[in-house]
């Protein structure tokens, strides 16, 4: 029993992280209809910048600060420079953002270096509850919180929120937008924005889980946050939410009963989504 | 009566193509405005040029004494004019309240009780107030359309085709919601049905291969059976 | 523009010149390193090449084509060291590796290539992702990440010789490819990338199309593996991983999409330049991140000139010549030629 608590947190923890990513994804793509394989580059930057500021400051919460503030800039610059001059066709938007990855990628050696940086968790959620036999370690708990408060407010903006309603009528039909008065284009540079900000911010969070930050991590994790999207139902909040603690959970399971399938296992279940049910496990009809 | 749109030798290309070679066009303050011509005559691409989506490369437009010829659509759609293009432009997953909505700008009182005088004239859109726009049908479209245009307090409405695949019944109800917006907006109409045209606009001006050819009176056209075999292929 | 232009047509001589330089260049520069360099440039040109079909000619997105690259050159690895050096079976291990990669690009083609771009894109990364690891895991056959060394056939140890047999196979690959992509079959592919629907509506049966064309790029694919394995005489789970598939797809961006010329030409910038600038590392750091600047190059190639070098030069080339007002038809069946 006490095994079974314990894998289902990590699970959720896991979960939840990937979920972060898989949020700016599903925003980005979801929302307006980008792919953006660059992604994995954003989270790596702000996990970086992050810890950086981190361990010279030696309180977490600026370096969260400085990776959301490095989320929002790399944003900003990767719509201007990248995104826009391919908006409206994937075949392209798939290739420029996948060559803004390497770059982002190789930049995080040029500057930090190309070794990993060893990260600890901050004092005040270091160690761990004990409850009878069953160790809760708190970051864990930490992660979960964070996750489920973030789900809790994007779910809150994009359905309960003027905002949420122009972006998704600017997906629709950009030009009408702009014809009732709305600078679109702004619109969509502030998601994207927002897009980037989440996964910086996921990069920052998994630091202490992983206890080192490398430059390959942005594309590792960014694949699992691709899986995420797809078996979510590419753009679906809820479908994400699912989806990510569905591969945390498989994953921790995974790890403990079958270690030698773990890496596989969301492999597997991403193909057995596209091939059976391409537009996702979750998705619910947009309303 | 002042004008409220001035378009002065406009020209607008479209990719490479030259659409619009030199439209001058007057719209006069609460006056119904047509804008007749043969398909492909280039009346879509003015009103899409007035609402700087296919911008003008040449000329100048004056709308409420201020030259809006660079201004980007959302500016000139702040500017107070209303755009209702051929194809409705329905955010069709959204509900008809949440169209709306989106068109409002700031949820002032006296744009709420244009909403409500709006509802007032489009009772359908009251019926079907959670239903999603795609769903409705094509007369509630339009209806939604120009309800959403009109909701802003818009000095000034571009309307596209209105009758376009329409029953005759729903063109009269059409019909009637123009006149009676007409009290309190200045319309810009372009209309293929020359029926309908006549009997609602106050002027019109006539364009042909991207040039303006007459204007005047709707009365002196109505009269003028030569003008409108020529280029109307009617009469 | 099914008919083939005459043998002496400008861009034949061309071509003629291009392969006369390559025999004759290991001669002139005399050098290991180089002749195991152009070696790697007629590997990479082939795979290339074979992605070019994808994505140039068919408009498809694959981040798997490493799969069918490992998937011949492991089949060459472990023939080769379980059943003996000699050609026979190197010949055989080829024969293997293409059935097994016409088989998996069948079967993920009918399984997905229905779907829209991205979702093909992604599940071919997540099928690729699954031989690596299984490449990984299966350490009795594979070894692993250590990989293991195994002895080329003897012919093949005279690096010169093995050079030709590569610049032979780049030709005929070429050959056979552009004779493809000119036929019939290629025209529907091409129509594909350009409106898959329409295609669809005028009652061609697109699946059937896209499938073919995944596995000519995968058996391709498999060859340069085959051949790339032997170059090394070694092979570990590199040759899975994505990085073969970015490299595919940069200088399929770099060269020219939809030429077959472009990505040689592409794999040739590349190999040398990724050569040239590691050795300039050793003076100047910054070098040692080469992957930045072609990765630069890359999105400026594909915001700038998404037709790349080939296709800009040829495009270039044949305004210039509109110009001089010299439009002769065979010219411009040439022109069309290029640009495809």
């Amino acid at each position: 029993m006490e095994v079974l608590i314990g894998l289902v947190i990590n699970g959720l923890a896991t979960g939840m992280l990937i979920f972060l990513l898989a949020a700016g994804l599903t925003l980005i793509f979801g929302l307006m209809d980008v792919l953006n394989f660059a992604h994995g580059g954003l989270f790596v930057w702000g996990a970086y910048t992050g810890v950086f500021t981190y361990l010279w400051s030696n309180s977490f919460l600026v370096g969260i600060i400085v990776a959301i503030l490095t989320g929002l800039v790399l944003g900003f610059v990767t719509e201007k420079l990248i995104i826009t001059p391919v908006y409206g066709n994937h075949v392209q938007q798939i290739l420029i953002t996948l060559g803004f990855m390497l770059v982002l990628q190789e930049m995080i050696k040029v500057v930090f270096g190309p070794n990993g940086v060893p990260v600890t968790v901050p004092k005040y959620l270091s160690g761990s509850w004990q409850i009878g036999d069953l160790t809760i370690i708190k970051y864990r708990i930490f992660i979960i919180a964070v996750g489920f408060a973030l789900f809790g407010l994007l779910y809150f903006i994009l359905n309960r929120t003027k905002i949420g309603l122009v972006v998704r009528a600017g997906v629709m039909n950009r030009e009408m937008t702009q014809a009732l008065g709305i600078n679109i284009k702004r619109v969509f540079l502030i998601v994207f924005m927002c897009g980037a900000a989440l996964a910086s911010l996921g990069g920052m969070l998994m630091a202490p889980y992983t206890t080192v930050v490398y430059a390959e991590m942005g594309m590792e994790y960014a694949i699992l946050g691709f899986i995420v999207v797809v078996i979510g139902g590419m753009g679906s909040f809820q479908g994400s939410l699912m989806a990510a603690i569905l591969v945390g959970l498989a994953g921790s399971f995974m790890a403990y009963y079958v270690p030698s399938l773990s890496v596989a296992v969301n492999m597997i279940l991403m193909a057995i989504v596209l091939i059976f049910r391409p537009q996702g496990l979750f998705k619910v009809a947009k309303g | 009566m002042s004008n409220i749109l001035t378009l002065e030798r406009v020209e607008t290309y479209i990719s490479q193509y030259h659409i619009l070679q030199g439209i001058n066009f007057e719209a006069k303050a609460g006056e119904v405005s047509v804008l007749l011509g043969r398909n492909g005559a280039g009346k879509t691409t003015t009103l899409r040029t007035i609402m700087g989506l296919s911008p003008a490369s040449k000329g100048t437009i004056i709308f409420d004494e201020k030259n809006i010829s660079k201004m980007t659509p959302y500016d000139i759609a702040n500017c107070g004019i209303g755009y209702v293009p051929e194809d409705q432009g329905i955010f069709g997953q959204l509900t008809v309240e949440e169209n709306m909505k989106v068109a409002i700008r700031k949820e002032t009182d006296s744009v709420m009780q244009k909403q409500a005088y709006i509802l007032e004239l489009f009772p359908d859109l009251k019926k079907f107030w959670k239903k999603a726009g795609g769903n409705l049908s094509g007369g509630q479209k339009q209806m939604l359309a120009m309800a959403r245009a009109f909701v802003n307090d818009s000095k000034l409405l571009l309307i596209d085709e209105p009758s376009k695949g329409l029953a005759p019944i729903v063109i009269e109800k059409v019909m009637e919601a123009i006149t009676e917006m007409k009290k309190h907006t200045s319309i810009v109409l372009v209309e293929q049905n020359f029926m309908m045209a006549s009997k609602i606009g106050d002027t019109f001006t006539l364009i042909d291969d991207g040039r303006t050819v007459q204007s005047g009176e709707m009365q002196s056209l109505i009269e003028d059976e030569q003008l409108k075999r020529k280029y109307l292929g009617i009469g | 523009m099914i008919k083939q232009p005459s043998l002496l047509s400008r861009s034949n001589i061309v071509y003629t010149v291009i392969v006369g330089v390559l025999i004759v260049l290991p001669f002139v520069l005399d050098s290991r390193t180089m002749t195991i360099l152009l070696t790697q440039f007629c590997i990479f040109a082939i795979l290339a090449m074979s992605y070019d079909i994808l994505l140039g000619y068919t408009g498809i997105i694959s981040f798997g084509h490493a799969m069918f690259f490992g998937i011949g050159a492991y089949t060459t690895a472990i023939m080769l060291s379980d059943f003996g050096p000699t050609v026979g079976i190197f010949a055989a291990s080829i024969v293997v590796g293409i059935v097994l990669s016409a088989i998996i690009s069948v079967i993920s083609g009918a399984l997905t290539l229905r779907l829209k771009s991205h979702f093909y894109a992604m599940f071919t990364l997540a099928i690729s992702g699954l031989f690596l690891v299984l490449a990984e895991k299966w350490r009795t056959v594979t070894k692993g990440n250590d990989g293991f060394t195994f002895r080329a056939p003897e012919l093949f140890r005279e690096r010169l010789y093995f050079y030709f047999l590569v610049l032979i196979c780049l030709v005929i690959v070429f050959i056979l490819l552009k004779r493809i992509v000119a036929s019939p079959f290629g025209k529907v592919l091409i129509a594909i990338r350009e409106n898959e629907q329409r295609t669809r509506s005028l009652g061609y049966k697109t699946l059937g199309y896209k499938i073919i064309a995944s596995v000519i790029a995968g058996v391709v694919a498999s060859l340069a593996g085959s051949l790339y394995v032997i170059s090394l005489r070694f092979v570990n789970t590199s040759v899975l991983t994505m990085d073969i598939t970015l490299d595919a797809l940069m200088m399929t961006i770099i060269g020219g999409v939809g030429t077959l010329i472009g990505p040689i030409i592409g794999a040739g910038v590349i190999e040398f330049a990724q050569h040239y600038l590691s050795g300039l590392a050793r003076d100047y750091p910054i070098f040692e991140r080469w992957i930045i600047f072609f990765g630069i190059l890359y999105i400026l190639a594909v915001i700038f000139f998404p037709r790349g070098i080939v296709g800009t030069i040829s495009s270039s080339y044949n305004g210039w010549k509109l110009k001089k007002g010299q439009k002769k038809t065979v010219k411009l069946i040439e022109k069309e030629e290029i640009q495809q």
